[in-house]
């Protein structure tokens, strides 16, 4: 099984490649099989390992609370009935008002107070040159990169100076997540180049 | 020599036991000898908290770090009568002069907390080779609170908010009128739709790998409601292949609003929303695809991405797509600038739906984030300022104890 | 009873789970955990729908001999093997060493590692378009990547100076705009999940 795994695995991998070249009926051939494999593969997984310990296992040790779940579940369902697929709309209801009460409060404090806090910064320290000039980077970068999320006055003038001060900050960032990430993403490849040479091949050990 | 060598040994013997031996019997005596014990030991209900922990906290053993320095843990224990058995609880290094005793409050749990019921607690102070012990603290309590004091800056800021945005809202209902500055994304949006009209190709919108709960699909669907709303004036195909069953759900349901709206209920086709998979790279795989074969003539890339963000944008911008982006997933928005011809950055993704809407109440609440933000920013400057002159109360007003 | 009812339970659940983060009394808590547990069990049952549209497009395409039904059968053919795998044996037919589990470590696994490892041709292409582009813009986001990856690389740190001016970037100037990005998107979300509470934003709702 093994070996015929590795060749199934190794062809795989080529076909995926070839899209690099262009969209060709072995990539798709891939892509399909793929996308029905990872599918079927989804929901039996989810169905074992969350469906019957969530639900099932609850319901059979006698927690019937969770009844009100199955039954929003089963609403969900109820649209592939036109007719009655309005009912649906309760089950997304209680999703989305749950989840954004939940995000509500999370985003205020970890995208927003936790930030302030974190920048509420002394602008001078004592006999420390380089913290003195690190802070205060970092008070005016934040500042004007605020400064470029307002939407409420035309970037002109002074405004619009510290707009710009604060998108070169902006791509700044960007720039170094980019060459952050570019390591781990020729890492990514060589695993798949160790994969085909050596595991495949026996090119290389 | 011989004789020489028996005298040192004699020696060497007498001072083993007239000498070392007693003396390493008096230091090991020294180390049975109990260390001085914790003091002041109290117990109460641990604050802020579900109901289902006592917080014991005590003055150390004056041999902790001082004395003979010979403590090198604490044991907490408990029982539920100051003359019962009592039992181990939990253990902190020296140094430490509290403990959060905890439980589960699932009464079926065997490790279940017993709220508003009598416990006393005793601390031992433990050396290597001996302890001693305190004397007894209680009867403590545990009971859950009803409201989170460290919390506190959070409400207000709930509150202040809230109220921020509800105002301009009722502003907007009463038709104030309110200015926001041009946004490039935006602006490119009627143009793409009218790129794919001329073409004569269709539109592709991917809302992401956010689930139908997150807050920047929620904003996505908003801006999927006006560019459907668009197309369907234009006559132009959409696509929107999703990788959530629920998404796809909303995505129909928001897209054949779009087609209401437009007057074009006629034209709306499910099939064209539809589910591929939930799993990351098998859906990439797919939508890859689709913008080859179907010569997609826009794309759009509105909501929660990850990893995934760069093999789109790069083969739809190799298949010559004009592609606008957006997402609130920092680690994404480099690839997104890098790879798409406009992207809305963070903020500017929940902004969009306002801007393309021009609906007055979205627009109010945009206002609200404005006012919020330039409170921040206030709060910024002069917090920075008077921490430099040791001053913390600005700093205070934001600081949350979970 | 079509909108306001959901509407109305937006907003109830919405308020509840806002209150909740204040009172940690246990029960909130427990209400907490069910409603948590409640959309865990609504998605899954939703996976069904996906299933169905996925299941619906494919046949479809096959029945209309659509260019490239082929494809849409390899899908099916791959769907409905998972899904017999997966459910004949019981709980049993996803333990290690199974058919199942054989076809996700020779087919599952290999392309989806393989898509993943793609993103080293594109992270370099889209690294030369920018290139291309030439504004200033475009210049800070290239060299700041330049001197990253400079630490970055096997070979690197480069010099002294640019492991200095690497850990400087990130921690600092990066640091930020992070910041302003975060916040940005903090007022920008819970601003939206107002708008969701209070039924201002409802185009996800759809219309009738």
């Amino acid at each position: 099984m093994e070996t015929i795994g590795i060749w199934i695995a190794a062809l795989l991998t080529l076909g995926i490649f070839s899209f690099l070249y262009k969209d060709n009926p072995f990539y798709k051939f891939c892509e399909s099989l793929f996308v029905g494999i990872s599918a079927g593969y989804w929901f039996v997984t989810t169905f074992w390992q969350v469906f019957m310990p969530k639900l099932a296992d609850n319901l059979v040790a006698g927690r019937l609370y969770y009844i009100i779940g199955g039954v929003f579940g089963v609403l969900m369902l109820l649209r592939l009935f036109p007719k009655i697929g309005w009912l649906s709309r309760w089950s997304l209801a209680l999703v989305v008002g749950t989840t954004a009460g939940l995000y509500f409060t999370r985003y205020l404090v970890s995208n927003g107070m936790i930030q302030v806090q974190n920048t509420i910064i002394p602008l001078y320290v004592k006999g420390n040159l380089s913290q003195t000039i690190g802070n205060l980077v970092i008070v005016i970068g934040t500042f004007s990169g605020l400064i470029y999320f307002f939407f409420s006055k035309e970037h002109k003038g002074a405004f619009g100076g510290l707009a710009k001060l604060g998108i070169w900050f902006l791509m700044l960032s960007f720039g170094a997540s980019f060459g952050y990430t570019v390591m781990s993403r020729m890492s990514l490849l060589i695993g798949r180049m160790d994969f085909l040479l050596g595991t495949w091949l026996g090119l290389i050990r | 020599m011989r004789y020489k060598n028996l005298n040192r040994l004699l020696i060497l013997t007498f001072f083993f036991f007239f000498l070392i031996l007693p003396l390493g019997q008096i230091l090991a005596q020294e180390d049975t000898l109990p260390p001085a014990p914790p003091t002041e030991v109290r117990a109460s209900d641990t604050q802020n908290d579900n109901g289902h922990s006592i917080t014991i906290t005590w003055k150390l053993s004056g041999d902790d770090g001082a004395g003979k320095k010979d403590v090198v843990a604490y044991e907490i224990l408990r029982s539920e009568s100051p003359a019962g058995e009592f039992v181990v609880r939990g253990m902190v290094p020296a140094g430490n002069n509290t403990y959060q005793d905890r439980g589960a409050k699932e009464k079926e749990d065997k490790n279940y907390f017993h709220p508003y019921h009598d416990f006393y607690y005793k601390v031992r102070a433990k050396t290597l080779n001996s302890y001693s012990e305190s004397g007894v603290a209680g009867p403590a309590q545990a009971y859950g609170q009803w409201f989170h004091l460290g919390k506190l800056p959070v409400f207000v800021g709930t509150l202040a908010f809230t109220i921020m945005v509800l105002a301009f809202i009722s502003l907007a209902r009463k038709g104030k009128k309110f200015y926001v500055r041009p946004l490039a994304g935006i602006d490119a949006v009627d143009d793409a739709i009218g790129r794919a009209t001329e073409m004569g190709r269709p539109i592709l919108y991917i809302l992401g790998l956010g689930s139908a709960a997150d807050i920047a699909t929620i904003a996505s669907f908003t801006i999927l409601n006006r560019i459907a709303k668009k197309t369907a004036e234009h006559k132009t195909k959409i696509i929107v292949p999703c990788n959530d069953p629920i998404v796809m759900s909303v995505a129909q349901e928001t897209v054949k609003a779009g087609y209401l709206d437009a007057g074009r209920p006629d034209m709306y086709q499910e099939e064209n929303i539809f589910y591929i998979t939930s799993m990351q790279f098998a859906y990439v795989a797919a939508v890859n695809g689709i913008m080859l074969r179907e010569k997609t003539a826009t794309n759009f890339y509105l909501g929660k991405f990850y990893a995934e963000s760069l093999i789109l944008a790069e083969t739809g911008s190799v298949a010559g797509s004009i592609q606008i982006s957006g997402t609130d997933e920092i680690a994404q928005i480099p690839f997104f600038v890098a790879a798409t011809d406009y992207t809305l950055i963070g903020e500017e993704l929940y902004a969009a739906s306002a801007y393309l809407g021009r609906e007055p109440l979205l627009l109010g609440a945009l206002k609200a984030q404005d006012l919020a933000k330039a409170i921040v920013m206030i709060s910024l400057a002069s917090g920075a300022v008077a921490a430099s002159f040791h001053l913390d109360f600005f700093l205070r007003l934001f600081t949350v104890q979970m | 009873m079509r909108r306001q009812l959901p509407i109305l339970i937006v907003f109830v659940s919405g308020v509840f789970m806002v209150i909740q983060y204040f009172i940690p009394h246990e029960s909130f808590e427990f209400i907490y955990e069910y409603a948590m547990d409640w959309i865990i069990i609504i998605g899954i049952f939703a996976m069904l729908l996906g299933l169905w549209s996925l299941t619906r497009a494919s046949v479809s395409k096959v029945q209309a001999k659509a260019p490239g039904w082929g494809f849409s059968v390899m899908t099916l053919v791959g769907l409905a093997t998972m899904l017999f795998l997966g459910f004949y044996k019981g709980n049993k037919s996803i333990a290690e060493g199974t058919f199942f589990m054989d076809l996700f470590w020779y087919i599952y696994t290999p392309i989806q590692a393989t898509m993943f490892s793609l993103l080293a041709f594109y992270i370099a292409s889209a690294a030369y378009r920018s290139f291309r582009v030439r504004t200033v813009l475009a210049t800070i986001l290239l060299v700041t990547a330049l001197i990253i990856m400079l630490r970055l690389i096997p070979l690197g740190p480069i010099s002294g100076v640019n492991q200095w001016l690497a850990s400087w970037i990130l921690t600092v100037p990066n640091m930020a705009a992070k910041r302003a990005i975060w916040i940005g998107v903090g007022l920008g979300a819970t601003a939206t999940a107002l708008k969701i509470i209070f039924g201002i934003e409802r185009a996800y709702m759809g219309k009738d």
